[in-house]
């Protein structure tokens, strides 16, 4: 069978294949609405701009490159304070690492009040995991905020923002961890004659702290991340150092700071990845 | 005879080798162990993270939560504003007397969210054909890409949205910016991601019929990723939502700039009343945004 050419095709014959393969050629209705979705957005973004005042960035363009040239014009290097650049930088790990492990210890016990298969209560249940909703809801820098002015500026404020935010999340994972595990082994300990605690030990704790400390170990790097960023509302840490150097215009120290900050976030990434390997047996991510 | 050993070697053989795991193992635990208590100590020292402090501070956390709780009382609790138009102490509308003001903010930081999430996600629709390993027309252009995702999205966006606050002003175009770069990041991260498992035979197809490589991304690869895009933006317009409450902190325009506002200057009522109303925004719209995501999803699986 050869092909006709296409103009060879009458109107007849196009309307013949339409009504035999209406799949074929689309639905006009159907196209009109996605170039209208498409037009919808289109307006929003212009509207959107130009309520946003988009001109100013363009008005203050000579501001703009004069600011990106402070950046990486580095000058007076011998004068810039690295012992309290490192320090601060320490100090973010600190925070991170403490509230990470205390995050982790409450939500250890959270977990099992949690969880479907060891709080038979469900009243206690679900208020528990309300809680925990409501801990994740509020972003960390809202709660390093609160904290801010509840206990004072410093990195206190910040271990306590980390604290109560990554409890929330982790709370969750680990009760959903304690969910998932496979039920033979905690029969099999309890059909022994073990004491609650012990079935915990010897039932649970095996198969669910793996999964436990890989999480952590997650957690401990998006708190590392995160913690430089709690100084800028007061919370302790190197983003207090940041801000502050913002302020009195040296932007130069500001791009060497967040320099600095990306390759320890770096290695934090690589060693943390390393334990998991070692530990856990995880390859990659 | 080495064929048949006598049975206690071969029960010693057995007891030495178990005694070096043993040993192995624990001598790793005890390095692991090490570690950990020294990077606890070394925490402890750098944050100043003592109990003496500790003890004091919590309590004091506390009081705070008791300011920022409002007076409510149960008789007046629904009262509207009395003769002379003033609300009445221990109402609701006491409390939530500046609403439309909060409304107005929380209407801009969504707005906010919606705009960044459309920029960045056509800056990640531009750069994740490039910067999918399989699709990039050369490694230069695939190796520059993925540095710049990585660039975008490596920084975190509140401290983009100040260097902005400090370029273009006060306002929420430095949020919007801000946000917009970040997305772009990480949005183009996941795009590329789903372009490298798209099915290269669309693809050959086009090129067969001598389209150029924009014909074989529009027709060949656009079709396929659709879907997962519309997905991630969706959940990344979530995610959006939250970063534009917060990026107000240093400045940078919605609801976040009110909160740091009444938390700095006023420390009563009003923190609360701001924070309900932050959590109750992002809850509506993850239900909604979520909705639409299962819609999608669900529509494009049976095509």
């Amino acid at each position: 069978m050869s092909a006709p050419g296409l103009a060879a095709l009458t109107p007849a014959d196009l309307a013949a294949a339409r009504a035999a393969h209406p799949g074929a050629f689309g639905d006009p209705r159907r196209r009109a609405m996605v170039w209208g979705g498409w037009g919808l957005a289109l307006a929003y973004l212009t509207l959107s701009l130009w309520w946003f005042d988009i001109g100013k960035l363009f008005a203050a363009s000579d501001r703009v490159w004069s600011l990106l040239a402070a950046f990486f014009v580095w000058e007076d290097m011998a004068n810039w304070q690295y012992r309290q650049i490192y320090v601060g930088i320490a100090q973010t790990l600190a925070m991170a690492f403490l509230g990470t492990l205390l995050a982790s210890v409450a939500a250890l016990f959270i977990g099992f009040l949690g969880a479907r298969n060891t709080m038979p209560v469900s009243v206690m249940r679900h208020a528990v995991r309300r809680i925990l909703d409501v801990l994740r809801g509020v972003d960390q820098l809202i709660w390093a905020l609160v904290f801010v002015r509840a206990v004072g500026l410093g990195p206190l404020a910040g271990v306590l923002a980390i604290f109560i935010s990554d409890t929330g999340t982790l709370g969750k994972l680990y009760a959903e961890a304690i969910e998932n595990i496979d039920r033979r082994q905690v029969e099999g300990v309890r059909s022994t004659g073990a004491s609650p605690i012990k079935v915990v030990r010897y039932g649970y704790l095996p198969q669910v702290l793996p999964v436990f400390i890989s999480q952590s170990l997650y957690f401990f790097e998006s708190a590392a991340r995160s913690a430089t960023i709690l100084g800028i509302v007061g919370a302790g840490g190197i983003g207090m150092i940041l801000i502050e150097r913002f302020r009195a215009n040296l932007y130069d120290q500001v791009a060497f700071v967040v320099l600095n900050v990306l390759v320890c976030i770096y290695l934090i990434d690589w060693m943390s990845r390393k334990i998991r390997e070692r530990v856990i047996g995880e390859v990659g991510r | 005879m080495a064929m048949d050993p006598v049975a206690g070697d071969a029960l010693a053989l057995f007891e030495t080798h178990r005694a070096d795991l043993l040993r192995a193992r624990r001598t790793q635990t005890m390095m692991f162990a090490g570690g950990f208590l020294l990077a606890l100590g070394l925490s402890i020292w750098v944050s100043q993270f003592y109990p003496g402090k500790l003890g004091p501070g919590v309590p004091r956390i506390f009081e705070y939560l008791a300011t920022i709780t409002p007076d409510l009382r149960l008789d007046v609790l629904f009262a509207g504003r009395d003769a002379a138009g003033d609300a009445v102490p221990g109402s609701l509308t006491y409390w939530y007397v500046d609403l439309p003001k909060y409304l107005g903010l929380l209407a801009e930081t969504v707005a906010m969210a919606a705009t960044a999430t459309m920029l960045g996600a056509v800056v990640a629709f531009a750069l994740s054909f490039p910067a999918a390993r399989n699709l990039a027309p050369n490694r230069w252009l695939f190796v520059a890409s993925r540095r710049l995702l990585e660039l975008f999205r490596g920084i975190p966006e509140i401290l983009i949205a100040l260097i902005l606050v400090f370029m273009v002003g006060i306002g929420p175009l430095a949020g919007v910016l801000a946000i917009a770069l970040h997305t772009a990041g990480a949005l183009g991260k996941l795009f590329a991601e789903v372009n490298e498992n798209a099915s290269l035979r669309p693809v050959e197809g086009i090129r067969g019929v001598g389209g150029d490589w924009f014909d074989e991304m529009r027709y060949g690869v656009v079709p396929q990723v659709i879907p997962n895009f519309i997905s991630y933006t969706l959940l990344r317009f979530e995610i959006n939502v939250r970063a534009s409450s917060i990026v107000g902190f240093v400045g940078a325009g919605g609801i976040g700039q009110e909160l740091y506002h009444v938390i700095s200057f006023y420390s009563d009522d009003r923190v609360l009343a701001v924070l309900i109303l932050i959590v109750a925004m992002v809850t509506v719209i993850d239900l909604i945004s979520e909705r639409f995501r299962i819609r999608f999803i669900g529509r494009e699986a049976f095509v």
